[in-house]
């Protein structure tokens, strides 16, 4: 059997079913095999598109998502979707062709050091040098990749160890290993602050969801009754309609979920790291708050904030040991009295479309159990403020990494994951354009995902920073020349349509939802519509900058 | 500027100290001094490293700790490193 024809039959055992990827020259063995194999290969029409829309598979599946492309440039466009999944953990394996091992090292033809190129952004990487290792070399892939705190790992595969003919025995499966409980020294220190502290706030964060603890997290908080905020990644760990859920915290956050970290007196983060877009200045952040920090990841906890409690391992056994009641009536109270007085006013003058308010009925409309890809950019916060989810896999976000082209291969992943599901990708004018080539894998695979492109003729986000922070001094950010986002779609075999006034929008949204396949809605919205709340670069979340209606 | 030096052994597999030394360089820390030999064995690189930081100096540790390739980590208290680091020093 050739290396190629075992590597395939390997992947089929560790239970994969479908592969994101694009051929080429130094990878045609794995794709000659792949012809026998019960194995679906999703043809997009860019190798970053590939892996990120794993990556969406990864999210919207709960398995391990997998990309595949040649050496050399196909090789170097998979690295986004690599980073992008280091940087939000998810699981992946993403596979390389190589050029055979003799040329290596010799700048042979679509040779490069994907390997090397990759170092920073894997949790692990392959060089099959030997046939041999291949058994134990996919196995483990898999088992690095889904095991702790998940992530990325390379198989860089050259073409002649692919051609090897040999025999081939697949390596002994062993279990994934547990995660350790937290000690009981740990549980006891963060039991003691939870029942010493009047003022406290669960900080909840997307480790939540990726330690499949959200059952347990939602018992946790019914027990406790402690107030939760969350990060971007956080949102859905809690029902956002919950009566305890405050909203986003941090840089975009709702001002509740702010004003409630700045002041309270214990800050119990969960599976969350402490990043710059949610702490705002890290020295001002949660001032007067003890922390007890959860994590999976031991090098998390005191990275950034010192923990008075760190609690390491299975966030699930920590979570049932401390559902403990807390005392925190009249806090709770005043968290909840201060997310009715600063609740999203959606009375926006003109008549427009008012984006927040769009987004809102789409949530409405479609119910909380659409999955929704979002791309970056002001749109992704719209999307975090004023979209209702149950449960954080259906909120497919680029959150460390801050991907720009993002949503749409995410949502593919998406939409092949769960092929029921209403998968919606939320995208803005300069968004879209990054991956906008996936228009034509959707319309391949006749994938019913749905866009939602929010265009403002502009760079918006970035816009908006020059706005508030750089005087007014517009550099590079106008796209007033886009192109007619509808007649594109249409070239493409999508259905599109223009919104252009409030008054249209809920015909607008039931005409996009009862399209049988995809479908795209060209929203335009005001190019001065801009993200409130902001906190400003290097400023303390207690210092949200507010819109001014005129 | 704190320092910290530590002993690591690393599994031989394909590119592993440049993995560390990659690790290293991305949180900010400097390497001063760098020794790695491989065991007698030949199945593993024991690697001693001094780093200067301005962060907190044992911190690395948890980070090379989480590398596959790592099988073991230790960190050499800081009076001694700091012994270790003058001597250096001095002795360059």
């Amino acid at each position: 059997m050739k290396g190629a024809e075992f590597f395939v039959k390997a992947l089929e055992r560790e239970g994969v079913e479908v592969i994101f990827g694009y051929p080429g020259g130094a990878i045609m063995p794995v794709y000659d095999a792949l012809l026998d194999s019960k194995i679906r290969h999703i043809l997009t029409r860019h190798e970053q598109g590939a892996a990120l829309a794993a990556d969406g598979y990864a999210r919207a599946s709960g398995k391990v998502g997998v990309c595949m492309a040649t050496s050399g440039p196909g090789a170097t466009n998979l690295v986004t979707g690599i980073a992008n999944a280091y940087m939000d953990s998810i699981p992946m394996v993403a596979i390389t062709g190589q050029v055979a091992t003799p040329l290596m090292g010799t700048d042979a033809f679509q040779e490069v050091d994907i390997f090397g190129i990759t170092l920073p952004v894997v949790k692990h990487s392959f060089l099959v040098e030997k046939s041999r290792e291949l058994p134990r070399v996919v196995h483990e892939a898999f088992r690095i990749a889904r095991s702790g705190r998940p992530g990325p790992v390379l198989i860089d595969l050259p073409k002649d160890v692919a051609n090897t003919v040999a025999e081939y025995q697949f390596a002994e499966s062993d279990q994934d290993e547990d995660l350790p409980a937290p000690s009981d020294e740990s549980l006891m220190r963060a039991a003691e602050l939870i029942l010493a502290s009047r003022r406290p706030v669960i900080y909840a964060g997307g480790g939540i969801g990726m330690a499949r603890a959200v059952d347990a997290f939602q018992a946790f908080v019914e027990k406790t009754r402690i107030p939760v905020i969350a990060t971007l990644k956080g949102l859905g760990s809690i029902p956002t309609r919950h009566e305890l859920f405050l909203g986003m915290m941090g840089m975009h956050g709702m001002k509740a979920s702010n004003i409630a970290v700045q002041n309270c007196d214990l800050l119990i983060c969960i599976g969350a790291r402490f990043d710059d877009r949610a702490t705002g200045k890290l020295s001002a952040f949660a001032p007067h708050a003890k922390v007890i920090h959860m994590d999976a990841d031991p090098s998390e906890v005191g990275k950034l904030r010192r923990a008075e409690a760190p609690v390491l391992g299975d966030l699930r056994k920590a979570l049932d040991a401390l559902s403990i009641p807390a005392d925190c009536d009249a806090w709770r109270r005043e968290c909840l009295a201060n997310k009715v007085e600063h609740a999203w006013d959606y009375g926006a003058p003109g008549d427009g479309i008012y984006a927040p308010w769009f987004l809102k009925r789409l949530s409405q409309i479609g119910g909380d159990s659409m999955v929704i890809a979002c791309d970056v950019g002001q749109h992704q916060m719209w999307v975090a403020q004023h979209c209702d989810f149950s449960r954080p896999e259906q909120h497919l976000t680029s959150g460390g990494l801050g991907t720009m082209g993002y949503g749409l291969p995410a949502a593919i992943g998406a939409q092949i994951a769960r092929p029921d599901a209403c998968v919606i990708n939320v995208s803005g004018d300069g968004s879209i354009m990054m991956n906008l080539q996936e228009l034509a894998t959707l319309r391949r695979y006749d994938l019913p995902v749905k866009i939602v492109l929010i265009d403002n003729h502009a760079l918006g986000m970035v816009r908006q920073w020059q706005e508030l922070f750089h005087d007014k001094r517009y550099s590079e950010v106008d796209l007033s020349d886009n192109p007619d986002f509808a007649r594109v779609a249409e070239a493409m075999g999508i259905p599109a349509f223009r919104v252009d006034f409030r008054k249209d929008t809920d015909d607008a949204i039931r005409r996009l939802l009862a399209e049988p396949g995809p479908a795209l809605a060209h929203v335009v919205i005001d190019q001065e519509a801009n993200v409130w709340p902001i906190v400003g670069p290097g400023k303390s979340n207690s210092e949200m900058m507010d819109e001014v209606r005129k | 500027m704190s320092s910290v030096t530590l002993r690591l052994r690393l599994k031989r597999e394909e590119g592993s100290l440049v993995r560390v030394l990659g690790l290293v360089r991305r949180k900010r820390f400097e390497v001063v001094q760098l020794r790695a030999e491989l065991a007698p064995e030949g199945d593993y690189l024991a690697v001693r490293m001094t780093l200067e930081t301005a962060r907190e100096g044992s911190a690395i540790a948890a980070h090379i700790e989480k590398l596959l390739d790592a099988s073991h980590v230790e960190v050499i208290e800081a009076e001694e490193t700091d012994r270790e680091l003058r001597a250096a020093r001095v002795a360059s």
